[in-house]
């Protein structure tokens, strides 16, 4: 192995752009700006993250790509467009987090299993297309890089479907039906700060570990199946 | 805030005194100004002319013991000019920082400021210590330093290392040791299984065989390891389990003899703490590390105290030119296989045993995302006596 440039996590904001988000994608954007601003108040653990957002809806648009949060003025906005379609979204990432983990790599950092953070209100429109290609991203055999996904149901997302983009069980949570969206939404921002902040303090150590952390107003997707 | 503004908020605390306003003079004793026929007044000062903070901290001219002490002049009013040079020097320092700065290889740990906070511990627990002698065989440098990490957050250092000299067979022994990040007591761990490391070896050189028993001396670290947590916790008996959870660490413990046929090593190892032998600017690894394979994504489960694996100790015989090292992964993680920036950085600083403050100082390197408690133990043989 040649010398360590550094030990850095892949993480990928996948956020649900279709038309109902409409009303709650302002406070997706503001969470997302706090998420920065509470990054920039962490030097070391910011150093070891690769952040990158992606807008799904027909397709996926890469909002933001490896960035070095240190480094960014801002970040760009969210914004809502038309259907849910999952499939894209999955086949995006094969494509993609292979090709990130390379440049990395090539880069000379140790690249740590990337994190996927899925952030959907709906059902997926597109039928049980992305079944398959979700279960060819998570499968290590195929896609060495294949990242861990955690996934937040919110709105309209049934429970099953979130629990079947989880690469596992405890990676499922449900927004509580009870719980505005917008709240639910800041919730969301709040824990994937903290995951952030936890999961790169310990990536320098001897057990380096994903760390995620449920948001409140949350349940484990299983507990309402 | 630029400098300037950041200077005179520190020295003018008050600036704004309405003329005439009287303030109100300290409770107790006068000004020394005052009865060292300064200003008078009554205590006032005028902002715009005396330039003198209205409510600056005193210390009490009498201690509780009634000792009165003299008064003290109170420095002069500190000129513009007098600040334009500080700041000049001040600048001057931010372009030639001072050779005590962390040495930065590349890109700093972190580039923005912060504060080394106090570590949360039930028990002392110094930032750094370092330690060095020679015997008539060897020379030794040994530290342990707190990562980054851990001084912006607040929390001790989790590495320990111990050495020691067996004086009747010149045997050095030392012990490194990682407290795991997950378990709360692990800094404690890490103290009590080095410790536990160096007296075994030390007894085992005392005993008629003159020989350790690795796997035995793992044993015994590991149930003082629970020992501990018995004691630390309260607990009404020892139980396995809780060690493990509150106070798990690596170790790599091992010894040097010096024989006939040259410097002999023994080294053991319980997870990804490791040796190595540096020659001519090149490391050769001695005992594994978390970044031996070569997988698709960096991982990494290491074995750790008090579970105690199938050991065999590693043990060879160092030839000229070779200088033993053992640390955490807190140095094998940044050094890799040697041959970048920090490997360079430590074969300049390792060729000749370094000053002991020095060597504990090129340990606490600064290099982005390297962050974790750093702990090196070198040994360098006097070639000179097996020649």
């Amino acid at each position: 192995m040649p010398e360590n440039s550094g030990n850095l996590l892949p993480i990928y904001v996948v956020a649900d752009e279709s038309a109902s988000m409409d009303e709650h994608i302002d406070d997706l954007n503001d969470g997302l700006a706090r998420l920065h601003e509470a990054l920039l108040a962490e030097p070391m653990a910011a150093a070891k993250v690769r952040f990158s957002i992606l807008g799904f809806s027909d397709d996926v648009q890469v909002r933001l790509q490896l960035a070095d949060l240190r480094r960014e003025t801002a970040l760009p906005r969210l914004t809502c467009r038309n259907m849910t379609v999952y499939a894209r979204v999955f086949e995006d990432l094969r494509a993609r987090i292979p090709d990130d983990v390379s440049a990395l790599k090539g880069q000379g950092y140790r690249v740590h299993r990337p994190a996927v953070f899925v952030l959907t209100d709906g059902q997926p429109t597109d039928g049980d297309a992305w079944l398959a290609q979700r279960d060819q991203l998570v499968d290590r055999q195929v896609t060495p890089a294949a990242p861990n996904i955690i996934a937040f149901g919110i709105g309209n997302a049934q429970p099953a479907t979130i629990l079947r983009v989880a690469t596992q069980q405890d990676y499922a949570f449900v927004a509580m039906s009870e719980v505005d969206i917008s709240a639910a939404i800041a919730k969301f921002c709040s824990a994937l700060t903290k995951s952030i902040v936890h999961s790169g303090r310990t990536l320098g150590s001897a057990q380096p570990s994903l760390v995620v952390e449920r948001p409140q107003n949350f349940t484990m997707a299983i507990d309402v199946v | 805030m630029n400098l300037w503004r950041s200077l005179k908020s520190l020295l003018f605390p008050v600036v704004d005194t309405v003329p005439g306003e009287q303030a109100v003079p300290a409770r107790g004793t006068a000004r020394p100004s005052e009865t060292a026929g300064g200003s008078g007044g009554g205590g006032l000062h005028r902002a715009d002319s005396g330039r003198r903070p209205e409510s600056e901290p005193e210390l009490p001219d009498v201690d509780s013991r009634g000792t009165v002490y003299p008064q003290q002049r109170r420095p002069e009013p500190v000129q513009e000019a007098d600040l334009r040079e500080r700041e000049r020097r001040e600048l001057e320092r931010r372009e030639r920082p001072s050779p005590w700065e962390p040495v930065v290889l590349e890109r700093p740990v972190s580039e923005t400021a912060w504060r080394t906070r106090p570590p949360e511990s039930t028990t002392y627990r110094p930032d750094c210590v370092t330690d060095g002698w020679s015997t008539g065989f060897f020379t030794i440098r040994a530290a342990s330093v707190r990562g980054y990490e851990h001084r912006f957050r607040g929390t001790p250092r989790q590495d320990d290392i111990a050495v020691a000299h067996h004086e009747a067979t010149g045997t050095v022994v030392f012990a490194v040791a990682d407290g795991v990040s997950d378990a709360p007591l692990s800094h404690i761990g890490a103290t009590s299984v080095c410790r536990s490391a160096i007296n075994g070896m030390l007894a085992a050189l005392d005993g008629p065989e003159v020989e350790v028993d690795w796997q035995g001396l793992l044993q015994q670290a590991a149930w003082q390891l629970c020992e501990q947590a018995r004691l630390s916790l309260r607990l009404p008996e020892v139980d396995p389990r809780v060690a493990d959870e509150q106070m798990a660490t690596t170790l790599v413990a091992g010894l040097v003899r010096p024989l006939r046929e040259g410097p002999v090593v023994e080294v053991v190892q319980v997870g990804d703490s490791s040796a190595w032998i540096l020659q001519q600017g090149g490391y050769q690894r001695l005992l594994r590390t978390k970044h031996s394979g070569d997988g698709a994504v960096y991982s990494s489960a290491t074995d750790a105290l008090p579970r105690v694996p199938q050991v065999k100790a590693s043990t060879g015989v160092l030839t000229p030119g070779q200088v033993l090292l053992a640390g955490t992964d807190g140095f094998g993680d940044p050094l890799g296989d040697g041959d970048g920036v920090v490997g360079d950085h430590f074969a300049r600083a390792l060729a000749e045993p370094p000053p002991i403050l020095k060597f504990a100082h090129d340990l606490d390197f600064s290099r982005e995302t390297f962050d974790d408690d750093r702990t090196l133990f070198v040994l360098w043989p006097h070639w000179p006596k097996w020649r």
